[in-house]
């Protein structure tokens, strides 16, 4: 999977926007998209929160999440315990990076929250790894990681999956009797 | 995203090669140390030390591991392979104390491919073999994670030299998710850039140039 296929199946999250044109409730097969009143905030689509700011017929409002003060709870939690933390959104990656790209004029402190969801990410990627070294080098069969993201999971799937299916087949190097029927004799 | 112009067939790592892989075909040209158990006549030719017409019994000489592993018989009629010296008891308590500081390239570049097909040869060290192998693998799995996944747009040769051809492919895929993800963040994923089989066909039209 690429990341800008996780990206894509992020603009499904929902967003306040704020519009200055008005339009009746549109109708689409996702769902319908309630009434745009000019100052009126409304819900919709990233992929659509996007598309308007472009053209300058919205105002982005950030997330809840969005916050230097939550953000910076977030991560003095992340740091403090071994496990992943309860994360503020799955996308919050593709989200903050979007965002920001596109709407940073509205919101507050654009370049801090950048760098405290950079050390959040950093934070959790640091586990992930410790993680998937201790499976390996334990040897065992299951993990079970709460609280990932398909952001993380994604920089990670390729090589530890490889990873993995070497070590199966030098593991099955020990036992003989299972592939000793592939060698024939001529 | 990075498309290739075909996928190459992996090797198989473990004890069954891949027929049509590239990998498993240039290391089945690695050279193993045999003892003859039968005479081979008319066929002095291939040792080149003795002048003989044939090959007697009980001599040692180098075959590579296609001709051993077909000649290789379990009644041991033919021929009876020893273990190359990284496989032996010495380089295998070198394994087990620090796997990270081996040079594995330098150990013959397909350590754990040859390893593995060591194991055909009914050697009665098999066992602890496998093992090293695997726990080989396991060693050295934190320190190729952490280096393939943080070496990005850096110089990386000092760092895959002293990675077998397993290893190096493990790396590349490191890196290419490394790459990807970077590039995304940077926002170069969403611009259209030339793809690179256009680029290296274009470089080599020009170097044709007029005649």
């Amino acid at each position: 999977m690429d990341p800008s296929e996780v990206e894509f199946l992020a603009e499904k999250e929902m967003v306040k926007i704020i519009p200055n044109f008005s339009l009746d409730k549109i109708y689409l097969i996702g769902g319908d998209l309630g009434p745009f009143n000019p100052g009126l905030p409304v819900d919709v689509p990233v992929w659509l929160a996007l598309n308007l700011k472009q053209r300058q017929k919205c105002r982005i409002v950030p997330p809840a999440w969005m916050d230097v003060e939550k953000l910076e709870e977030m991560r003095e939690l992340e740091r403090k315990e071994d496990t992943f933390s309860p994360v503020p959104s799955p996308y919050y990656m593709e989200l903050t990076k979007v965002l920001l790209n596109h709407a940073s004029d509205n919101i507050p402190k654009a370049d801090e929250i950048r760098t405290l969801v950079k050390d959040i990410w950093d934070t959790r990627i640091a586990k992930l790894r410790l993680s998937a070294d201790s499976f390996i080098s334990q040897l065992e069969a299951h993990a079970k990681l709460d609280n990932l993201t398909l952001m993380e999971i994604n920089t990670i799937r390729a090589f530890l999956l490889d990873s993995l299916n070497c070590m199966y087949k030098l593991r099955s190097n020990l036992q003989p009797g299972s592939s000793k029927k592939q060698f024939t004799d001529y | 995203m990075d498309t290739q112009s075909y996928l190459p067939v992996e090797p198989g790592v473990g004890m069954e090669e891949n027929f049509l892989s590239l990998d498993d075909i240039l290391l089945s040209h690695e050279r193993l140390p045999i003892r003859t158990e039968c005479r081979f006549p008319r066929l002095g030719y291939l040792e080149r030390s003795t002048d003989a017409q044939d090959i007697p019994e009980g001599t040692k000489m180098e075959l590579p591991l296609w001709l051993s592993k077909g000649l290789y018989e379990k009644k041991r009629r033919v021929l009876s392979v020893e273990l190359p010296k990284v496989y032996r008891e010495g380089w295998r308590t070198v394994f087990n104390a620090d796997p990270n500081v081996v040079d594995l390239h330098k150990m013959g570049p397909y350590y754990y491919g040859l390893g593995s097909q060591m194991l055909h040869f009914d050697s009665p060290e098999n066992p602890e073999i496998a093992q090293t192998l695997l726990q080989t693998f396991v060693g050295r799995f934190r320190r190729n994670m952490d280096s393939s996944q943080n070496a990005y747009n850096e110089d990386t040769s000092a760092l895959v030299e002293r990675l077998d051809c397993l290893e190096k492919a493990l790396f590349a895929s490191g890196q290419s998710g490394l790459n990807g993800f970077q590039s995304w963040e940077k926002g170069r994923a969403s611009q259209l850039t030339a793809s690179s089989l256009v680029l290296n066909y274009r470089k080599r039209k020009m170097a044709d140039g007029p005649p």
